[in-house]
């Protein structure tokens, strides 16, 4: 309990490790002042036209579609076609029907889609009279408007992995590891110690950032506080094991690098294009992506993944801390190494 | 004079090697290659919506090869279900009724007609393309880019500052302020090095990951623009290894690259979700800067006298630290 305290102080003490933690909290307030960003133009069709070129009729048919930007000049319209970040698709007058330009290197459903406005466009009066049964779509966000506080969420969570990994190599390089090994402290009274401190912090300052952002009901908070608590847990035990695996600086910030590059793309990335099928379940081998999932499935109210989801961590925490001790125990035969 | 420079560099390198810098560069270079060549590019695929039309009585004889047919409704629901994009078509009733599931309301009406075209197809036009990548080779580009910018600024600053700290520690810093020798060559031999191994480092993801004749037409922009980001973040790395007391605190440094760095101006620069205040975002106008030497796309001489302002100010800045830091120590 004494060497807790110590741990504690230690942090405490140190304005920018507070700070660090912090952070996310602070992330979360702005967020919550801006106003949600707006991520509803991924996927959509971009048109551009010239102005005085398209009838207004045309126009408005195109936005159906999706959103229509009219340009000045031909050079500009070019441009926005070329422009790697969109999509845009340049339509053209041509006598009664439309002629499409694209830059060539659209995904498919981009060059389809320009190659069939032409003939949608002919036949627009029968397309309006089709009957269009829509189903609701399951285990699906309602908009991926809410991507943002998820990530702060997770990047809180996972801090705690980076601060127990920056923590023990500091140690290592300070020579503060070598005393701990002639202290009178058990293995586990160490463990216990270290991992106290990314997850205290991990966890309180993910849960603030979470009051911040949503506003759940008492039972769905419940859940989503299980999920904070398991995955900052287990962020806690990676960073140990970062932090007792690398030998050195450079090999502990190459491990970091890895765990945040995982952590970070493999979940957005889920979230972005969508991810179905086998892949999606080794996927969930990196334990931020049942943590986002999780959070964002409580966003939208559905409980049931959102306790797969937990249960999923809770394997991770079993799996972790059984690597760790494997590895712990096999360290404790040669104290002397 | 030149021999201190050139003995100074020669240490750095030495100290690089046996911090296992190189090494880590190569195998980083070695995962990322790995990965867009074997699992980035066959990821970025969308092809067009699946249309699956259920008509018992056969009255579509006239559709297009891209429908396909399924025998009972049963299995248009089960298609549909796997397949959340596609479209079905119910012809059983006589008139054809369209089944899909709901996403966003502008993309249900173009998916809705699209199908409906299908019904009876005619010769689609081929759209006026105006550009010179496929979609393969924009993908190559895109994600080398990304790779790179995100190599140099959100994670290659750290061991930037993880080689100098250590340095310090070591008391090399101590030792410097008795050596005869120019106390900016110090600085400057840490950026030559890093501007090296970045330089290197970004040719050969390129040549590796766009193709070597397409990697050769863009590499001298390409080169320019590392040479600008790697000299701003050696510099910060320099900075940041100065100024801050313990290897902990660089957990929040790491951060605030990350999350402030990195994450908006991925969004916006690669895709269509764009911020009003990004303008304002010094990393945008770096990264855009690397993008367009990729794409061909000339960048504004504003741009680079913007940067050469930054790179000379944050120099001096890392020099009034660095010469603070042996005040400490003399």
């Amino acid at each position: 309990m004494k060497g807790l305290t110590f741990q504690l102080k230690s942090v405490l003490r140190d304005k920018f490790c507070l700070m660090t933690f912090l952070l996310p909290i602070l992330i979360a307030v702005a967020l919550n002042f801006m106003g949600s960003i707006d991520m509803s133009s991924l996927g959509k069709l971009h048109f551009g036209v010239l102005e005085h070129d398209l009838s207004p009729q045309a126009v408005t048919w195109l936005e159906r579609y999706g959103p229509v930007d009219i340009y000045g000049i031909e050079d500009e319209l070019n441009a926005a076609i070329h422009e790697p970040s969109t999509n845009v698709i340049g339509v053209e007058a041509d006598g009664d029907s439309l002629k499409t330009t694209i830059a060539g290197d659209e995904l498919d459903i981009f060059q389809q889609a320009a190659a069939t406005l032409p003939v949608l466009y002919e036949r627009r009066a029968e397309a309006e009279q089709a009957e269009i049964l829509t189903l609701e779509r399951p285990d699906v966000l309602e908009s991926v408007q809410d991507i943002f506080i998820p990530a702060v969420l997770i990047v809180a969570m996972f801090m705690g992995c980076t601060f127990n990994a920056m923590n023990m190599i500091s140690e290592k390089e300070d020579g503060v590891a070598l005393v701990n090994e002639i202290l009178p402290m058990t293995p586990s009274q160490y463990v216990l110690q270290k991992i106290v401190v990314g997850f205290l912090f991990g966890s309180l300052s993910s849960v603030v950032t979470a009051c911040i952002c949503f506003q759940l009901p008492g039972q769905n908070f419940g859940i989503l506080l299980t999920l904070i608590v398991l995955s900052s847990f287990v962020a806690a035990l990676i960073g140990l094991l970062i932090g007792r695996l690398s030998e050195g600086l450079m090999i502990g910030m190459a491990y970091i690098k890895i765990i945040m590059l995982l952590f970070i793309a493999v979940p957005l990335v889920y979230a972005l294009i969508g991810i179905s099928g086998p892949i999606a379940a080794i996927c969930n081998i990196v334990p931020s992506q049942p943590a986002f999932e999780g959070i964002m499935a409580l966003s939208a109210g559905n409980m049931s993944t959102a306790a797969k989801d937990a249960g999923i961590l809770a394997i991770h925490c079993i799996a972790w801390f059984a690597l760790y001790v494997l590895t712990f125990t096999r360290r404790k035969r040669r104290p002397y190494r | 004079m030149g021999n201190g420079f050139y003995t100074l560099f020669k240490k750095d390198c030495r100290m690089l090697a046996s911090g296992k810098f190189f090494l880590m560069a190569i195998g980083f270079l070695v995962l990322y290659t790995a990965y867009v060549n074997l699992g980035y590019i066959r990821f970025m695929q969308m092809p067009p919506y699946n249309v699956y039309l259920y008509d018992p009585a056969g009255t579509q004889a006239a559709k297009s090869s891209l429908v396909q047919t399924v025998t009972s409704m049963e299995a248009m629901d089960a298609a549909l279900l796997a397949d959340a994009n596609g479209v079905g078509l119910d012809a059983s009733a006589g008139d054809v009724q369209v089944v899909l599931y709901a996403g966003a309301e502008h993309i249900d009406r173009h998916r809705a007609d699209y199908a409906l075209s299908l019904l009876r197809p005619s010769a689609s036009r081929t759209p006026a393309v105006i550009g010179v990548n496929t979609p393969e080779q924009k993908a190559r580009k895109e994600i080398t880019c990304e790779l790179l910018f995100f190599e140099m600024a959100a994670v290659g600053f750290l061991g930037i500052a993880a080689v100098l700290f250590k340095e310090k520690n070591m008391g090399v810093l101590r030792v410097h302020a008795v050596l005869p020798l120019q106390k900016n060559w110090f600085l400057l031999s840490k950026l030559a090095v890093f501007l090296f191994s970045d330089l290197a480092f970004a040719a050969l993801l390129t040549l590796l990951n766009v193709g070597p004749s397409n990697g050769m037409a863009v590499l001298p922009a390409v080169l320019l623009q590392t040479a600008v980001l790697s000299l701003i973040m050696a510099l910060m790395g320099l900075l940041c290894a100065l100024l801050l007391k313990d290897f902990r605190q660089f957990t929040l440094a790491y951060l605030v690259i990350t999350i402030f760095a990195a994450t908006p101006v991925f969004l916006s620069a690669n895709t269509s979700v764009k911020f009003d205040w990004i303008g304002w975002h010094p990393f945008y106008h770096v990264y855009m800067g690397l993008k367009n030497a990729y794409f061909c796309i000339s960048v504004s001489p504003v741009y680079y006298a913007g940067s050469a302002a930054a790179i000379v100010l944050l120099f001096l800045v890392v020099q009034y630290a660095f010469c603070r830091e042996i005040g400490k120590e003399v």
